[in-house]
Formats: C-alpha cells, sequence, structure tokens
C-alpha cells in the first residue's frame, strides 16, 4: 500500500509486485441506478430522489484487494453524510463473498462501532498476519472484526441516504491513517512470537563458520575460531562438516581474490596448475565466465581494442553452450558506452559481477572433493540452503493459504532496524 | 470404546493425513533450486552477526576479504567492547565512566541499568570484604533507588543479605557472587548500548533461524515435505508422516 502513495503526481499503478490493485471504482459492475459515480471514478453519490428505504447503492472497486503482504487498507472520505448519520456497517466497506460476487439488495450486516458524519475519514483494512479486518475513523482503530479471509475481496462503498456523497482513496493520496505504523506494530507482533522458540545455542556459529570456509574467506575465518572458541563446543560432526568445507580451502581463497582483483591470466594458469581438469573443456561454462570477466576487465581498464580482439577470438568458441546469449550481447555493449558504469549494462562492471565468477569457479573445485558423495551439498553453503528452505517454505505456505501473505525476503531482513 | 467407533475414529485419523498435500523430494529440490539468493545479502547478515557479536578484528578482515560494509562504525564496537570487559572483569566504576564518555544518555534514560550496574559494584565491593565501604555505598546510593521502586528495593535486600552469611557460596543469594551475574550485567549494558546506538541488539542470524522453525511447523500442518532439522548441517531430511 505504501508503494502507492509515493508520488501523488503519476497515476496509480494497477499492478504491484505483480497483484493487480484497486484504484477506482467499477463503472461496469455496480448495483446500478441507486447511486452515481463522478467522472474520475474515486466519489460516490446517493441521488437525492427519493427511493426507497432500503435501496442501497453499493459498488465494488475495479480489482480486488492484493493478498501477498501483511496488510490491505484503503478510506473513504465523506462529503456529505446525507440526510441520516450513517453508522459504520461491515457490509459497507468490505463485499465478503467468497466468490468476489457484488453484494446487491438490501443493507445487511452488523452494524458496527461508532457513526459516522460529514467530514469523517472512515478506513476499512485486511491485516492477513492476524486474519482479520480491522476499520478506522478519523485516523483511529475502531473495531477488528476476526474473520478466516478466502478468497478475492473487492473494498466496496456502499450510500444509502439521501445527497450521501464519499469519496475513496485507494493510495494515490495520503492516508489519515498511519497505515505504516500499524503494519510495523503488526510486524514486531509477529517477530515477537519468536521469542518462545528456541534453537541451539552454537548454531549461529557453525554457520557462520561454515560459510567463512566455504567461500575460502581464510584470514576472516582464523581470526573467527579464535574469536568464537568459547562460544563453538567441539563436536564430532565438526570433522565431518570440516571435511567438505575446509577442502582446500587456502587454493580457493588465493583463486577467489585473484578473480576479485580482475588478474584472470593469472586465474586461468593457477587453475591449470592446480585443477587442470575445470578448464580442461575450453567451451565449459566456468571457462566462458572467466573469458567474460577477462573482458570487462579490459573494458574497465579502457584498453578498447585489446577487449574486442579478445571478445572475437574467444566469445565465439561458446556459440553452442546454451543461456549465454544474453551475457554475451551484454558484455559487448559495454563497448557503446563511454561510460559504461551509467549505462544499462553497467551492472558487469559491478564487484557482483566478479562475486559470480569467483562462486562459479569456488563450486567447481567444491566438486573436485573425492570424499563427497553428494556433490550437491558442495554447491551452497548451509547458510544458503536455510535460506532457500525459509523462502520456499513461506511460498509453499502461502500458495496453499489462498496466495495470503509475505514472501519470506532477505533483502528486508537485512535492511531492517537501519534508522536514518 | 466400541470396535466401530474406534474404527472411525481411526480411519478419521488417516484421513486428516490424507489431507495433508505430499510434496517429493525431486519437487521440493526443484522448489528450492527457483529461490535466488543474493550473496550480498549473506555477506550482510554475517557481517552483522560478527559487529553484534562484538568481533572487531574478524569484522574488519572480513570487510577487506568480502567488500562488505558494516553497518556500524566498527570504532564504536572496541568501545563497546571495552564496557562490557569491564563489567566482566568486574571493573564496575570503570565500565560506568566509559558507558558516560560513550554517551551520558544511556544511563539517564535507563534507570534499570544503573541500578544493576550500582548494584554489581555494591556485589564487588562485598566480594572483597570491603564491608563498611560496602555499607555506606549501599545506603547512600542504592537505598534511595529502592525507595523509588519495589523490585530495585527486593534486589538491594537479596544483596546486603549477602553479608549476612558465613558461607555465602550455599546461601540463598550466593549465585549473586557468581561470574554469571557479571556476564547478565554486562549483557545488559552491551544491550543499551547498540541500542542507544540505533541498532538491533539482536543479530539477525538466529531470528532467521527461528523463522525457519516457525515456519516448517506452520507448513508441516498442511504439507508433507523435505525438512531441514540440523542446522548446522543443513541437511535435507525425508517428510515424515
Amino acid at each position: 500500500m505504501s508503494e502507492a502513495t509515493s508520488q501523488a503526481q503519476s497515476p496509480p499503478e494497477d499492478v504491484i509486485d505483480g497483484e493487480e490493485v484497486p484504484t477506482e471504482l467499477d463503472t461496469v459492475n455496480n448495483s446500478g441506478g441507486f447511486s452515481v459515480i463522478r467522472p474520475e471514478k474515486l466519489s460516490l453519490l446517493y441521488p437525492s430522489v427519493n427511493l426507497h428505504g432500503h435501496d442501497v447503492g453499493v459498488v465494488q472497486a475495479n480489482h480486488p484487494a492484493p493478498s501477498k503482504r501483511l496488510l490491505y487498507y484503503f478510506e473513504i472520505y465523506v462529503k456529505n453524510v446525507g440526510a441520516k448519520v450513517g453508522k459504520l456497517i461491515v457490509m459497507d466497506i468490505m463485499a465478503i463473498g467468497d466468490d468476489g460476487r457484488l453484494y446487491r439488495g438490501h443493507a445487511k450486516g452488523e452494524a458496527f462501532g461508532p457513526t459516522y458524519t460529514t467530514g469523517d475519514t472512515v478506513g476499512g483494512g485486511i491485516n492477513y498476519s492476524a486474519q482479520e479486518f480491522f476499520f478506522t475513523k478519523n485516523g483511529a482503530v475502531v473495531g477488528t472484526v476476526f474473520k478466516e479471509v478466502k478468497g478475492p475481496l473487492f473494498p466496496t462503498v456502499a450510500v444509502h441516504s439521501q445527497n450521501e456523497e464519499v469519496t475513496v482513496n485507494f493510495g494515490k493520496d495520503p492516508f489519515v491513517f498511519d497505515i505504516k505504523a500499524y503494519e510495523e506494530e503488526q510486524r514486531a507482533k509477529d517477530h515477537s512470537k519468536l521469542d518462545n522458540i528456541s534453537i541451539q545455542q552454537d548454531a549461529s556459529y557453525r554457520i557462520v563458520r561454515c560459510y567463512l570456509q566455504h567461500y575460502g574467506y581464510e584470514d576472516t575465518l582464523k581470526l573467527f575460531n579464535i574469536a568464537a572458541q568459547t562460544n563453538l563446543s567441539p563436536a564430532s560432526d565438526d570433522r565431518l562438516n570440516d571435511q567438505y568445507s575446509t577442502y582446500a580451502l587456502n587454493e580457493r581463497r588465493n583463486l577467489l581474490q585473484l578473480i576479485r582483483s580482475g588478474k584472470i591470466d593469472d586465474t586461468f594458469s593457477m587453475l591449470g596448475q592446480l585443477y587442470p581438469h575445470v578448464v580442461q573443456d575450453g567451451t565449459s561454462a566456468i571457462c566462458f565466465l572467466l573469458h567474460c570477466q577477462k573482458f570487462i576487465e579490459l573494458v574497465r581498464d579502457a584498453k578498447l581494442e585489446d577487449a574486442i580482439l579478445y571478445g572475437r577470438t574467444e566469445f565465439q568458441k561458446f556459440k553452442n553452450l546454451s543461456g549465454v546469449d544474453e551475457l554475451v550481447k551484454d558484455c559487448a555493449a559495454l563497448l557503446a558506452y563511454g561510460d559504461p558504469s551509467k549505462s544499462s549494462v553497467g551492472y558487469l562492471l559491478q564487484d557482483s559481477q566478479g562475486e559470480l565468477v569467483a562462486d562459479a569457479v569456488n563450486a567447481a573445485i567444491l566438486h573436485t572433493n573425492s570424499r563427497v558423495k553428494d556433490a550437491r551439498l558442495c554447491m551452497h553453503s548451509s547458510l544458503e540452503r536455510l535460506i532457500r528452505q525459509v523462502t520456499a517454505c513461506y511460498l509453499e505456505k502461502s500458495s496453499l493459504e489462498w496466495d495470503q501473505g509475505e514472501a519470506f525476503q532477505l533483502r528486508r531482513m537485512v535492511e531492517s532496524g537501519k534508522k536514518g | 470404546m466400541p470396535l466401530f467407533l474406534v474404527v472411525i475414529w481411526k480411519l478419521s485419523k488417516i484421513y486428516n493425513m490424507a489431507a495433508k498435500k505430499l510434496i517429493t523430494r525431486a519437487d521440493w529440490e526443484k522448489k528450492l533450486n527457483d529461490v535466488k539468493v543474493g550473496k550480498e545479502d549473506m555477506n550482510k547478515l554475517v557481517m552483522n552477526f560478527l559487529v553484534t557479536e562484538g568481533y572487531v578484528e574478524v569484522a574488519e578482515k572480513f570487510r577487506t576479504e568480502s567488500g562488505t560494509e558494516p553497518d556500524i562504525d566498527l570504532a564504536t564496537i572496541t568501545d563497546r567492547m571495552m564496557v562490557k570487559k569491564a563489567v566482566q572483569e568486574g571493573n564496575v566504576e570503570d565500565a560506568i565512566e566509559k558507558v558516560n564518555d560513550l554517551n551520558p544518555e544511556i544511563l539517564d534514560t535507563n534507570p534499570q541499568l544503573f541500578f544493576h550496574l550500582q548494584q554489581q559494584r555494591l556485589i564487588e565491593l562485598i566480594r572483597n570484604g570491603k564491608v563498611e565501604e560496602a555499607l555506606e555505598f549501599a545506603q547512600e546510593e542504592l537505598a534511595p533507588r529502592g525507595e523509588e521502586n519495589q523490585s530495585f528495593l527486593e534486589e538491594l535486600e537479596r544483596t546486603v543479605a549477602l553479608l549476612a552469611f558465613e558461607d555465602v557460596a550455599n546461601s540463598p543469594v550466593g549465585d549473586l557472587l557468581d561470574m554469571s551475574q557479571r556476564f547478565k550485567t554486562a549483557s545488559e549494558v552491551n544491550a543499551a548500548i547498540l541500542t542507544s546506538q540505533s541498532h538491533e541488539k539482536d543479530p539477525k542470524l538466529p531470528s532467521l533461524l527461528k523463522i525457519l522453525v516457525m515456519v516448517q511447523n506452520q507448513l508441516g500442518e498442511k504439507a508433507i515435505y523435505p525438512r531441514i532439522n540440523d542446522f548446522s548441517t543443513a541437511a535435507l531430511e525425508d517428510g515424515t508422516i
């Protein structure tokens, strides 16, 4: 929801994070005749014509509320409460139907919460984490209703007294209610549920150690082992793990440092000496990545003629390798720019590209460990496997629960808690 | 229970199990492979761990080897570690001075922490046999705080009670003389300093592990799938009914 409020000037996005979001009132599917929707499709008016007391003008939003998030929220500003002072009725705000079909007919539903009048802003929201609806008035929560949320829900606006007019805000303008704070509160509540879970004392230390071993951060590892010795209990299975992760630690460290500093020729020669079969096949993916990196380094050093020559010689060897076209194209595109780092292919000049190559070489060497029965164990550090497991579990859980709730994002966890 | 009912009950149990979605190892591994994990983010997670634990040298070296920037100034870690060390070694006055040098607001805004530091001072005086000094300190510094707060008063009384026992180690208040008491106070100071520096006081990695425990259990209610039970090896184990 917060993403939609970022710029009041630009038109509201219909799709956020791959999900459709409500942006305006639906002029096609409405209860027709009992209400008038203004041209900008964000205001609703109940005409002054004397209609039957039970006739309600009910209008839905154009899309259902997105569900792959913690909360969804929207607000209604009561421009004119009309002849009768209204009572907030649950059915006024959300069309609660498993099929999301428009609620027609009489205004049924429990009377709920305080009344509202001209000038009030009332809001309705879905809290997917707590599985409840919540309602606000003029910036304060006035109540919640527990309801297992299943299926798409359409924000719904209803008017039923003469001259009643309301304006709806789906996020184009800032909300009166502090939705961000409410979201933070919910996150904090969810986080505190973790307090009761206990994990093995030294698990974190082992994971960090395995990580440092896996990626060849040898010097860091040495210092870490000393610093953490009081916290790491020696266990018999450590030796088993170490067999995998400390395999060729020194060689890997040296090779990775070479790649990170752009010395690709040295990398090739060292690999040729120590692990010849990794680079034996000149058309392998590893060789391809290394050659690309060399190309990138030449561009970085502004040796464009050398780069072109190099590219011409090397890249054609890989035309039978699948999936390389994108990378070759992007690398070649670097030549087109005076300042390639600011271009769309600038990412190739960043450390992350070198890291990718380093990680691939690292995995290739770990693969040569004959003691490892399951080659897959070398591919990733235990930390990475854990992160994949958390992510996959969340996705699966969400798909089994009507696609609700936030996905796990490592980025968000890493960036959280930062202030200023 | 009549046989008929027992059969129904057992059938319903089997039905419930059958109601869980079964995900094979192969399918699950495919889902795992589809997950993209950023190296940069993992590096940051590790750096966050090193920094929160206070391993300054390790963090510095990691920064050099991996190019990851720590999320707080490493110099502040050294200061924080010195305070922690001072408390762990029983030099509470020294620790208090250092905390105030770092940020005078920390103790001002944290009366409980301040009380615990003063309490530790009292414990150290008693440990060193300075009975008169201890009593004077208790009466002048700690008693006024105790009047403001019931739980402070109770802790004060417990601490002063140390003086009453011949064999302190076996007394009901003997735990106060343990090193663990020093470590407890040291952790409290560590957390307060981290908070004052707008840094979360707990490293994120253990939270990640707890989240994994929680989500695996939640998913386990609806599906049978391979789990990771040993976090050190992070090996997949086939799901069991």
